[in-house]
């Protein structure tokens, strides 16, 4: 089964190092999220991977073999920035992405229709793209990006401006690419989704990476430091604790309130303080830190880093 | 798999279909015709004006008489009997534009006429009375012989010159300047299709820049596929309009042959009543320009090289920027040769052996428009004209390699506006 390599890659623009001796690899029938702040060097490394720019140093191979001009018929590209012919009809556009991947044009007309079906656009076939609304839109997208059936798919933000019963649909799909032991890369910011699809997980910024590896040994490694609480009452308790550089609040409502222990701090003192304070108490759970907990933490963490090195 | 032709297809079909392209095929030909209309109605517009209302003071009696009975007059003399005094302030006051005085010492030679103008005159209404008032002085001169109404008549002669082009396969009727009118629209034509189809092209390719879609299109095809396949593309789309303004110019021509024919009476020209309208409008000096096919080849030729080598440079410019607006301090050194051909056209057409004219004609920035001029008007000698191609050709493969390296590099760029430097670079690391 093909395994994507991506083996100690840099990449420079001029004095700019944009991805920086980089390694991790996605494997058949997993989903391997691809995260970072912005500016990280997803998009660079993805582009290395599609052949689009090629790799200074260190090399990227799918099934063993270095990426060429070959790779791309083997590839699923959904660009963060999406794009369409907007004076072709849909049907048109489909059509000629296929043909320009290989596809003969009666297998292609057959799988947009089967396509455009399961999407319930059948009706808009004969429209042009212009007319479509935006969420219409990335559904065609997507449709030219699995048309051809690729083992290597790379999904940057799918989600985005589709409404919840299409990104359920989306979902439905993308679960069943990883059933068919397709190789799926999936960058993304939205942590929920990248917690919900992912297998593994590689987080990079400014270049490196900060953490690779399966998302649930990932998580099982920060240990259980969070907390989740649900109450009734006033909140303010939890001050003191915030200002002492105890917790750091990672997201707080009215009756709920979601954070992380700092420094070694015992959860015991502040549960305390929760039932003195709080009119009633109804969840006090030490749970894993969320991945979009992490990623901040690992994020600043290496911020913070670098200014210590700097100091030094 | 080279995936040129199924670029190639898309992009074509995807212009030839669109409202814009029927539009302008349908329309071109009829702008063409009101753009060069426009020009003669100026031009006319420019010979009327200069029409006088000149007095004249006529001392010798007799020679007026005459200037007013000759044909075509572009003036308008008004016989004022008045002290020149009274003419002059007349003249000042605006009533007439100026006054002719001829005294009467003018019939024995023994005087000057002299016109009087608040404009001064100019060389060619100098000319113009000169010749006017010389002829009224020769019928006049004539007249006192008495001679005999049939030798006047044949003194009434008009000479028309026949200006024939000389050839290997014999000499070719139809003046030279219908040879230079066609060289000349020839030569503006490929100027122009050279100009739209690059710019065509140029936005053809900012548009996938600027809707994003070229990221789909290169994570599926290399960047030189697509932009090879939308330079042919787009040239297929020119050569096919080109073709149908040909094929309707051509058919518009016969039909204005048929035309002539019918509103021409064979009987004043001394042709049978069964003559065809090709033989009547020989018999009326009609004659259209016989063109070697030869001509029309080399014109398909330098038009599609010098076409692909001008489309890969917009294409390179393209690339560079996100909006039409940035174009402009980038395009001016691409377009500059394509000017500079066009602003020596008229040299060219004047003496198309002249080594300006075969030097402009051998760089390949400049060549189409020259060459097809002086292939119009002139026989240029094989070699020469082989040489042409042979350095456009050159010139097509070095500025596509090179064009291809700013863009493979320039269509990923976002957000900067590339300067010149920023251009080497591109060129180094693609």
């Amino acid at each position: 089964m093909p395994v994507l390599t991506i083996d100690t890659v840099t990449k420079r623009y001029g004095k700019f190092t944009a991805v920086d001796n980089v390694s991790f690899e996605g494997r058949p029938g997993r989903i391997l999220g691809l995260l970072g702040p912005n500016g990280a060097g997803k998009t660079s490394t993805i582009r290395m991977i599609a052949n689009i720019t090629a790799a200074d140093d260190g090399e990227i191979r799918f099934d063993e073999k270095p990426v060429g001009p070959w790779v791309q018929r083997h590839l699923g590209y959904l660009p963060e920035e999406r794009g369409l012919y907007k004076k072709l009809k849909v049907s048109e556009q489909l059509l000629y992405f296929a043909q320009l991947r290989g596809l003969r044009r009666d297998d292609a007309t057959d799988r947009i229709r089967y396509w455009l079906k399961r999407f319930e656009m059948e009706q808009w076939a004969a429209k042009k793209t212009q007319e479509l609304s935006k969420g219409m839109q990335q559904k065609i997208q997507f449709i030219s990006t699995i048309l051809p059936d690729p083992d290597l798919l790379i999904l940057d933000e799918p989600f985005s401006g589709l409404d919840p019963i299409n990104s359920e649909l989306l979902r439905d799909i993308i679960l069943e690419q990883k059933e068919a032991g397709h190789t799926i890369l999936f960058a993304s910011h939205r942590m929920e989704q990248v917690e919900q699809l992912c297998d593994d997980i590689c987080l990079i910024a400014e270049g490196r990476i900060l953490v690779h590896g399966p998302l649930r040994d990932i998580k099982k490694g920060f240990g259980r430091d969070s907390i989740n609480m649900e109450f009734e009452g006033d909140g303010a308790f939890l001050d003191p604790f915030v200002s002492g550089n105890q917790i750091r609040i990672i997201n707080r409502t009215h009756h709920r309130v979601e954070f992380r222990l700092l420094n070694g701090a015992s959860a015991r003192p502040i549960l305390e303080a929760a039932v003195n304070h709080t009119d009633a108490l109804y969840r006090y759970e030490l749970v894993t830190p969320s991945l979009s907990e992490i990623f901040i933490s690992l994020v600043e963490g290496q911020a913070m880093h670098r200014a210590t090195l700097r100091y030094e | 798999m080279n995936r040129i032709p199924i670029v190639l297809k898309s992009e074509f079909k995807r212009r030839v279909t669109s409202k814009g392209f029927i539009l302008t095929t349908l329309l071109g030909p009829i702008g063409i015709l009101i753009f060069f209309g426009i020009i003669i109605f100026i031009s006319a517009q420019a010979v009327d004006s200069d029409s006088r209302t000149i007095a004249v003071a006529d001392d010798t009696n007799v020679l007026l008489e005459r200037m007013l009975r000759l044909e075509s007059m572009d003036h308008r003399f008004v016989p004022v009997h008045a002290p020149l005094d009274t003419i002059r302030a007349q003249t000042l006051a605006g009533m007439y534009d100026g006054y002719l005085h001829l005294p009467a010492g003018l019939l024995t030679d023994q005087a000057h006429p002299v016109y009087y103008s608040p404009e001064g005159g100019g060389f060619s209404l100098e000319n113009d009375l000169e010749y006017r008032i010389a002829l009224a002085l020769r019928q006049h001169r004539i007249g006192e012989h008495n001679l005999s109404p049939e030798i006047l008549e044949s003194l009434n002669t008009n000479v028309s010159l026949s200006l024939m082009k000389l050839t290997d396969d014999g000499e070719d009727a139809g003046a030279s300047w219908v040879y230079s009118a066609l060289g000349g629209f020839m030569g503006f034509l490929i100027y122009m299709t050279m100009l739209i189809y690059g710019t065509v092209v140029l936005y053809g390719v900012i548009e996938e820049k600027s809707t994003r879609v070229v990221e789909i299109m290169i994570s599926s095809i290399r960047p030189f596929e697509l932009l090879m396949g939308k330079v042919l593309g787009i040239g297929l789309m020119g050569l096919v309009q080109l073709t149908i303004w040909a094929l309707l110019m051509m058919g518009g021509l016969a039909l204005a042959g048929v035309v002539a024919g019918m509103l021409l009476d064979p009987s004043t020209l001394g042709v049978p009543a069964t003559a065809s309208s090709q033989e009547l409008l020989a018999a009326a000096n009609i004659t259209l320009p016989d063109v070697s096919i030869d001509v029309f080849v080399w014109f398909v030729l330098f038009f599609l090289v010098g076409y692909l080598l001008y489309a890969g440079l917009f294409a390179a410019v393209g690339s560079m920027v996100e909006q039409q607006q940035d174009t402009q301090g980038l395009l001016l050194p691409v377009m500059m040769p394509i000017i500079l051909s066009i602003m020596f056209i008229s040299p060219v057409l004047e003496n198309p052996h002249s080594s300006l004219a075969v030097i402009l004609s051998l760089i390949p920035f400049t060549a189409p428009v020259p060459m097809v001029v002086r292939l119009a008007v002139t026989e240029v000698p094989l070699w020469e004209v082989l040489l042409s191609f042979g350095l456009l050709c050159a010139g097509f493969v070095t500025t596509i390699w090179v064009s291809s390296r700013i863009y493979r590099v320039g269509i990923l760029m976002y957000g900067k506006k590339a300067s010149l430097k920023d251009l080497i670079r591109w060129f180094r690391y693609a």
